[in-house]
């Protein structure tokens, strides 16, 4: 994963956040990880599961009920669910990462949704990408006599 | 003429007509899916009912129904209102919701007509059908699940394409329409079905998902692919042309066009020429305009009024006209526009006209063919002579090869001797008929004697007559197939004895208008100046390359086959470097020295209508008919027709992948298996 | 309800070899009395036979109910060169219950065959076309045997009957589809086109068969013409009441003990008909739930209003019912009666076209609904919707398809509106009661 503009406040785990600021940040940046409320929860009532390549941690909540949940490492965008954990997640099956199949080697490596940061997709000709258009757009094939 | 009475209004309208047209002649809009102007009726949609009295207490479909005199007939009352409601909820309970992945979105009838006349919303709970697709050829893309079984794609096929390939298999609700075996449909005029399609079953494959109807801005055109001018609409958004459709022109085209007038579009944005050439070391160089113009200067110094204009097949008369001035100017006489060596006399333009005219071929009722592959020739004449057997029982003869026009034909063998004595049959019904037609086409032009020949039958069975309603009657026709042709004899360019003679002179320096069909090989000694828009082999063999614009992107006069001139407009700018044909010519006559008399198209066109008056006026020339003294003893047999191969008969459709696919698949008989299989 | 109440003694039934006790060959018809002198039938002239089928009020027996003569009255009088008349015979009996025509070409096929010549000659027609339906296997042999048979006897063919008429029978097996017994549709298929309706008008006596003026009439029409000619129009209306009069075959079918096909005389009443020809209702007439008493494409009529209802046209009509082919469907209290009529909406669903819209759509829709409400997987608005439905698909549609496919569950809604309410009600209630536990 690259690094994220967003990814305002370094996290250590559960614990939440080191020091003073840490504790104000938790408060006040309901954007990233989870809420006090959450963490406590997840503690009381969830086990976790596990934890993905980006730090994501899975709960299941220890009653019958068979609630998932994920607290992020990070902001709270869904899209960085990888597609593995992402099946579990959703009760669409109840196999852990690591009792699916192995992953095809066509198979991209995973990468969250890039809208809104610096790696979001510009096409030729963008501002971003300098905004230099060719004179001619290149929507024709020119002729060449060789 | 019954008189009927519409939602009150009482109306006359014409003996024979339907109860659906006096409400339109009353101004009212009946919603329909299956009923068109053109085709059969067919009364399935069950989209135009009204209330009719006198009549059983039930609504009537309006589009069979006869108007008759003392009707009354309701549009808008409670019961015409939920027939149409429901007739629209069961064509919807079927019809998949995927408008927003649908190129038909924004010109579909069952959009529109729904918003119209149907409810808001739909009582349907079930689970909807879905259909497979079928394959129907290079140019028609299927989504059967949105089809709604109007059948004007099937009615089309075999009235007006003439071939019987599209049916519906199956019966209610599992009811499909499909091609014959699934293979391609094998019509020149296929494309049509795309826009006959009331819904996004057909829809255009070339032009999938290129662009909604909305952002496109239309412009009209004339086509260039055939010499029948074609009335288009050129749809492009910014700089690139997306598509062509046909614009309605009774007087020819109807609502048609053929293939590759819809389809060669994707030709106009390969191999073309956007900057100017110059041939250095026997190698052709990317150069400056000014560069360029030194060279073509430098050439015209040294040729010394040998100089000589070649019209290719497509060019407008604008073009035509601005290279006639400037090998005037620079002491030049010889023009020439029929590149693969017709040489038939042009001393009367009427006795190498379409005098009957297209729209009036279809009242033909013997048609005698000489040498012309009509159906690749001029697709659309074709269909109108369909119609003429269809509608009128017309009987056609042909002398030639054997080749499928997609009706009966009864061919005379290929000896052009039979055109000086008819056999039997023949020659009584030319005698009996009242309106008898003669079309020679360019198989038979190359034959010494055939034009002439042709033009004795033509005096002989007085093809020329005056008919019984007074107007006059001629039945002598000369089928081209290149769009300048007409347009370029009306400007002189026909050197006596063809392009051959032509080489024989040795010019200096040639101007090559987008001519790619000339044999090059004639004109080694020749400075060739070739100005066009695409790569083939004009600027292959040319010496300089003067990038010019496609038909797309210049205002243009253009000739028909019937002698018709109409005007095109621009519908995008030419890419890069490329400039108007006519600004070119003004441009390098500046460079010679001998400065044309006109800086905008206006003035050209007006210098052309003193030169020429009748380009001067869209609509049909008047030649007059005037028979030239011709050699009529034709030896020998028409051994082929001069089109090989439909879809590659000029520089954009061999550019046009499409085209290339159409060839491949319908002339050559490759199969494709489509992608998903 | 006043009912004529005579039953139709031997003497004066038409089809008398119905049940196949004696061979359906040309010498045991003749014996019969078919074909006999022909000639002297024909001798009369087209004008005349014409009068005397329209005399004796002979109405079309495929279900609509046309007057014969009148029909055939339609045709040109003197066809134009190039145009001949054609006579087509609806032998395409596909309609659920009925199965008159299958005994009348299986057991008495020259029947048929002489009064398809009789009613040719009498509308000046070239050749009759019969149009035997694809599933009559045994039936068609009989047929083309029978056919076969006429002609090296010299009864067709060039000179037919020795009457100086020349005319052809052409028998033509369809491909099993019911639409196909729809008269346009019939020609369409004749013609080697799929069998779709034509829009009407033009009517088949103005471009029918070809392009050219043709009649299409039903096997029992066209068969009992030749007798209504030997024993007079007086003969034959004086069976039955005004305007439905004449002999008529039932086919009894469904919950009745001995199910069987009887000429009776028309009028009779239901009862009547059922007491002395099917043994009675299957548990006693009390136990009788409704019947359909014309082939499926009709209504059902409830128990009660059936019982002394004469068998007739215009009796049935008042009923808001049909006589149709006279199939007559019964159905005992052991019926599932939704399910009856989904079955026949399966039916149509099945047969319909598929030209126009209403029918195409419309009856898979109302299979689809009626299958939901066999189960009472619906809801009680739903009951209007499907009345609303086979509204919107009466009457807007080219052939009668449409119609007879609403007409059953307009019926079924009509009469049975407390039986599908209950089943929805006790499935939800059952649905309740799941969530509950």
């Amino acid at each position: 994963m690259t690094d994220r503009p967003c990814r305002l406040l370094p996290f250590d785990g559960l614990g939440g956040y080191r020091g003073f600021m840490g504790i104000l940040a938790k408060i006040f940046t309901w954007w990233n990880g989870a809420t006090i409320g959450t963490s406590l929860y997840s503690l009381r009532k969830g086990r976790q599961v596990g934890e993905d390549s980006t730090g994501n941690r899975y709960f299941e909540a220890k009653d019958k009920s068979g609630r998932r949940w994920v607290i992020y490492n990070g902001p709270n965008d869904a899209s960085r669910v990888p597609p593995e954990w992402h099946g579990w997640l959703h009760h669409t099956h109840d196999l852990l990462p690591h009792e699916l199949p192995a992953a095809r080697n066509w198979e991209a490596e995973y990468s969250p949704n890039a809208t809104g940061t610096a790696d979001a997709y510009r096409p030729a000709g963008a501002l971003e990408r300098g905004g230099k258009r060719a004179a001619a757009t290149g929507d024709y094939e020119a002729w060449s006599p060789n | 003429m019954p008189k009927v009475t519409v939602d009150g209004i009482e109306i006359e309208v014409p003996a024979g007509s339907t109860v659906l047209q006096a409400c339109e002649a009353a101004g009212k809009e009946i919603p329909r899916f299956c009923y068109h102007e053109r085709l059969s009726i067919a009364g399935n949609c069950r989209m135009c009912l009204v209330e009719v009295a006198p009549g059983p207490p039930k609504p009537q479909a309006s589009c069979a129904l006869p108007a008759m005199e003392g009707q009354t007939i309701r549009t808008d009352s409670p019961m015409v209102k939920a027939a149409r409601e429901g007739v629209m909820e069961f064509l919807l309970i079927n019809h998949p919701l995927d408008c927003p992945i649908c190129d038909q979105g924004g010109e579909c009838d069952l959009q529109d007509q729904s918003v119209a006349y149907g409810r808001g919303s739909s009582r349907y709970d079930e689970n909807k059908r879905a259909v497979t697709e079928k394959y129907m050829g290079p140019i028609v893309k299927t989504v059967m699940t949105r089809c709604i079984q109007c059948t004007r794609c099937v009615r089309f096929a075999e009235e007006v394409a003439g071939v019987e390939e599209i049916g519906a298999i199956y019966r209610g609700e599992n009811m499909q329409i499909t091609s014959y075996l699934e293979r391609a449909v094998t019509s020149e005029l296929s494309g049509n079905v795309v826009d006959l399609c009331p819904v996004g079953a057909l829809t255009s494959k070339p032009y999938a998902f290129e662009a909604r109807p909305w952002e496109l801005t239309k412009t009209p055109g004339i086509d260039v692919m055939d010499a029948m001018g074609t009335n288009v609409r050129f749809d492009s958004r910014g700089r690139q042309l997306l598509r062509i459709v046909p614009r309605i022109n009774e007087d020819v085209n109807e609502e048609w066009a053929h293939d590759k007038t819809r389809h060669a579009v994707d030709g106009l944005t390969a191999r073309r020429l956007d900057r100017p050439f110059v041939r250095k070391n026997g190698k052709l160089e990317a150069a400056s305009w000014e560069d360029a113009f030194k060279a073509v200067a430098a050439a015209a110094k040294k040729a010394g009024g040998s100089v000589t204009a070649v019209a290719g097949d497509m060019v407008d008369c604008e073009t035509m006209f601005a290279a006639r001035e400037l090998v005037t100017a620079l002491g030049g006489s010889m023009l020439e526009g029929r590149q693969t060596g017709l040489a038939y006399d042009t001393s009367s333009l009427s006795a190498v006209n379409f005098n009957t005219g297209i729209a009036n071929i279809e009242k033909a009722d013997v048609i005698l063919l000489v040498g012309s592959d009509l159906r690749r020739e001029a697709p659309l004449v074709n269909a109108r002579v369909l119609k003429a057997i269809r509608k009128r029982g017309a009987k056609v003869f042909a002398i030639g090869p054997e080749t499928d026009l997609t009706y009966k034909v009864e061919n005379l063998g290929a000896s052009l001797k039979t055109l000086t004595k008819l056999p039997k049959a023949v020659a009584d019904a030319f005698k009996n008929a009242a309106r008898p037609a003669i079309i020679v086409g360019g198989g038979a032009l190359r034959y010494e004697g055939a034009h002439g020949a042709a033009l004795a039958l033509a005096e002989k069975y007085k093809l020329v007559r005056e008919l019984e309603d007074g107007s006059t009657w001629n039945g002598f026709n000369v089928l081209h197939f290149a769009a300048s042709r007409m347009g370029g004899l009306m400007l002189g360019y026909a050197f006596a004895g063809g392009i051959r003679a032509l080489a024989v002179e040795k010019p200096k320096l040639g101007f090559f208008l987008g001519a790619d069909e000339v044999n090059y090989d004639l004109f080694a000694d020749t400075f060739k100046v070739y100005v066009g828009h695409h790569g083939d082999a004009g600027a292959h063999a040319a010496d300089v390359i003067l990038p010019a614009a496609a038909y797309t992107e210049k205002a243009g006069t253009y000739v028909n086959l019937e002698g018709r001139v109409q005007r095109g407009e621009r519908a995008v700018f030419p890419p890069g470097d490329a400039r108007e044909d006519w600004a070119i010519f003004r441009a390098l006559s500046d460079v010679v020295g001998k400065k044309l008399p006109f800086d905008n198209l206006e003035q050209l066109r007006t210098k052309m209508a003193a030169a020429v008056p009748a380009l001067g006026v869209e609509g049909l020339a008047d030649y007059g008919w005037v028979v030239p003294k011709l050699d009529a003893k034709p030896e020998g047999d028409v051994a082929d027709y001069p089109i090989k191969d439909f879809y590659l008969t000029n520089a954009i459709c061999r550019a046009s992948a499409t085209m290339q696919r159409c060839s491949a698949e319908l002339v050559h008989g490759e199969t494709f298996a489509e992608a998903a299989e | 309800m006043e009912v004529s109440t005579s039953p139709l003694s031997d003497k004066d039934r038409i089809f008398t070899n119905l049940y196949g006790f004696q061979p359906w060959n040309l010498d045991a018809a003749r014996k019969r009395g078919d074909w006999d002198n022909t000639k002297k039938l024909l001798e009369a002239g087209p004008d005349a036979i014409i009068d005397t089928i329209k005399n004796s009020g002979l109405r079309g027996r495929g279900g609509a109910g046309f007057p014969t003569g009148m029909k055939w009255s339609f045709m040109p009088k003197e066809p134009k060169p190039g145009r001949p008349n054609f006579l087509v015979i609806n032998a395409d009996e596909s309609e659920p219950g009925s199965c008159k025509d299958r005994e009348i070409i299986r057991h008495d096929p020259h029947k048929l065959i002489e009064g398809a010549l009789v009613a040719g000659f009498a509308m000046r027609a070239r050749a009759a076309y019969i149009y035997i339906r694809g599933e009559f296997i045994y039936e068609a042999k009989v047929l083309f045997a029978a056919v076969e048979e006429a002609y090296a006897a010299g009864l067709l063919g060039k000179n037919a009957a020795g009457s100086g008429y020349d005319f052809d029978v052409f028998v033509h097996r369809g491909a099993g589809a019911y639409i196909c017994g729809e008269e346009t549709a019939m020609l369409e298929s004749l013609e080697g086109k799929k069998g779709q309706p034509r829009l009407k008008p033009p009517f088949p006596a103005g471009a029918g068969l070809y392009g050219c003026p043709t009649t299409v009439n039903n096997v029992e029409s066209i068969a009992v013409g030749p007798t209504i000619l030997r024993r007079g129009a007086d003969w034959f209306k004086s069976f039955g009441r005004e305007n439905n009069v004449g002999t008529k075959l039932f086919q009894i079918s469904g919950h009745v003990n001995t199910p069987c096909v009887v000429e009776e005389s028309m009028g009779i009443s239901f009862k009547e008909l059922i007491e002395k020809h099917a043994g009675g209702i299957r548990g006693g007439w009390d136990n009788l739930l409704a019947v359909i008493p014309g082939g499926s494409s009709v209504p059902m009529v409830p128990a009660a209003q059936i019982m002394d209802a004469p068998m007739d046209f215009d009796g049935l009509k008042a009923l808001g019912s049909g006589l149709g082919t006279a199939a007559v469907i019964v159905m005992d209290k052991s019926t599932d009666i939704v399910r009856a009529i989904s079955r026949l909406s399966y039916f149509y669903k099945h047969e319909s076209c598929g030209q126009c819209t209403p029918c195409r759509e419309g009856t898979g829709w109302m299979w689809r609904m009626m299958e939901r409400l066999r189960t009472g997987d619906a809801e009680i608005s739903e009951i209007d919707m499907l009345q609303q439905v086979t509204k919107q698909v009466e009457g807007h549609t080219i052939c009668a398809l449409g119609d007879a496919a609403a007409w059953p569950i307009q019926g079924l809604i009509r009469h049975f509106r407390p039986e599908i309410e209950r089943r929805i009600n006790e499935a939800h209630g059952a649905a309740h009661q799941e969530a509950a536990e």
